[in-house]
């Protein structure tokens, strides 16, 4: 085993963190990256807090994927494709969708709770250069196993539809990853948007 | 296990601890990010030996009264030897996500005895984190292949002074095991007979090799050797090989044969007077099940054996009537 100091593949400043986190982020260039078989640098967003969001505030990390979907046939038993029509639109049997996937330790639960929640409803946000010393929730989820996950969060949002979901053929690929720090506040009851 | 030999900061030189299974890691000295490049293992966790000889021995003594064992094994049965050793295990975190649909078919009879299948579409989520832990050695006539207990105190000090087996199946064999194993219980769970769409992600999250504390106890009754182990943690035992009491095989065959025999005998007497088959067919049936249990107990009841033994009669004895009936399925 060999152990390396974690250096920017852009800047090669060290990276400092007391924290486990498997993306690296450079506060010397603003790049961050991954070491999935490699040394990679990743495309990622950190989206801007509400000017009312002052409390405890934390950015918590998503997978965001850009996909093409495909249907090429369904059947529901009482029911009708519903979800991904509206994400389609017009009909059409093939389009884009954003996926997202919570890139922190989650229990099955929450992981639902969180990928099937951002996913329905697509957050819009506006972009800022830094984290600006906010606390970064740990990312541990890889690249490769987001990518596996976006079957889930899209049948899922199918099959939750009124009408028994019988069989579903379709297609999806995965044309961008990038990882989306969204802007949250803790609360007693939970992480509250920060947006 | 933390291994800290020979391994130093890159940037600082400080002694740096790195988790097996883990390749971030941050130096305590100069505050680096690390990296541990290659396959950085798995994390190795031991627990603490929580047991001594003598509760070792009361639990054995206690099992030896529990179930039908040999009524006079507490004063016949003699202590050969009793120790501990750590076994190797592999626990595995398998999360499993996706959808299972398909139909249920319910047949059901109308007023006019028509017969009518009903299909029932279902559609079932799977999302789950599946545990299991496999032991990652040969266990030999232990009787032990997975964990009962996964908690307690983790320590490496009894390493030295407790004989330790080591691994002899490998980390990618446990976890492409795991993921058979959790699609399959993950289908069970679903619970869709008839399967006409399935989308499932397995992903292995987690795993680690746990090296767990058992007490092996040998002790003689007559003629004969027996074994028992003892969960070094909590005190209970896991698995064991006891005799059997000669009495209660006595009063099973006599009661079995004549509680089965009267009972076929009164399908027969009491169906042939009836125009319903189902009578005789029925006490019959049930006639030979309790003397297909009476025949299984008897053979195999000279030896009460519990944990997970490759030979292990009495777990099932149903099953194996089946078989021994010509596959009659029970």
């Amino acid at each position: 085993m060999k152990v390396v100091q974690i250096k920017c593949p852009r800047c090669q400043q060290p990276i400092n963190s007391k924290v486990k986190d498997l993306a690296f982020y450079c506060s010397h260039c603003r790049t961050m990256h991954v070491r999935d078989g490699g040394v990679n640098v990743i495309d990622f967003d950190i989206a801007e807090f509400n000017p009312g969001a002052q409390q405890d505030r934390v950015y918590m990390p998503f997978w965001r994927l850009f996909t093409n979907f495909n249907i090429n046939q369904s059947k529901s038993a009482g029911g009708a494709i519903y979800k991904l029509g509206k994400f389609l639109g017009g009909g059409s049997n093939s389009g884009n969708v954003f996926i997202y996937i919570p890139a922190w330790e989650t229990n099955v639960s929450e992981f639902k709770h969180w990928a099937i929640g951002l996913t329905e409803a697509q957050p819009m946000y506006s972009l800022r250069n830094d984290f600006n010393n906010i606390e970064r929730t740990p990312t541990v989820v890889t690249r490769e196993e987001a990518t596996q996950m976006a079957d889930f969060v899209i049948v899922t949002m199918e099959a939750e539809k009124p009408g028994t979901l019988q069989y579903l053929d379709y297609s999806l690929n995965v044309q961008d990853t990038r990882l989306v720090y969204m802007p949250y506040v803790r609360g007693q009851n939970g992480f509250a948007p920060g947006l | 296990m933390s291994l800290s030999v020979g391994l130093n900061c890159p940037a600082c030189g400080g002694a740096i601890k790195v988790n097996e299974g883990e390749h971030v890691l941050n130096c305590q000295y100069c505050g680096s990010t690390l990296w541990a490049e290659g396959d950085a293992g798995v994390l190795t966790v031991a627990y603490k030996n929580m047991q001594d000889r003598d509760g070792v021995l009361r639990a054995t003594e206690q099992w030896w009264r529990k179930g039908l064992k040999a009524r006079d094994l507490r004063k016949k049965g003699r202590l050969l030897e009793c120790y501990p050793i750590y076994l190797p295990f592999w626990s595995t975190v398998t999360r499993v996500a996706g959808w299972i649909c398909g139909y249920e078919e319910r047949t059901y009879q109308d007023r006019d005895g028509h017969s009518h299948t009903e299909r029932i579409p279902k559609e079932e989520m799977v999302l789950n984190d599946y545990n299991y832990t496999n032991i990652a050695c040969d266990p030999g006539d232990l009787g032990i292949k997975r964990l009962r207990n996964i908690g307690g105190e983790a320590s490496f000090a009894d390493f030295e002074s407790i004989p330790t087996f080591e691994s002899t199946t490998s980390k990618d064999d446990s976890v492409n095991g795991s993921k058979e194993k959790a699609l399959q219980d993950a289908r069970r769970d679903a619970g869709v007979p008839h399967v006409t769409f399935e989308k499932v992600t397995i992903i292995p999250k987690s795993i680690s090799q746990i090296y767990y504390p058992v007490w092996v106890v040998r002790y003689s009754y007559g003629e004969r050797m027996y074994m028992a182990t003892v969960d070094g943690v909590t005190g209970n035992v896991l698995s064991g090989r006891a005799p059997g009491d000669p009495l209660y095989q006595s009063l099973a065959v006599t009661g079995g044969t004549s509680l089965g025999g009267l009972i076929a005998a009164a399908g027969l007497i009491v169906g042939a007077g009836s125009d319903d088959g189902t009578i005789m067919f029925g006490g019959v049936i049930v006639g030979l099940v309790i003397l297909g249990v009476t025949y299984m107990f008897f053979r195999h009841g000279s030896e009460i054996i519990e944990g997970d033994f490759e030979d292990k009669k009495m777990k099932n004895p149903l099953k194996d009537i089946g078989i021994e009936l010509g596959g009659l399925r029970i």
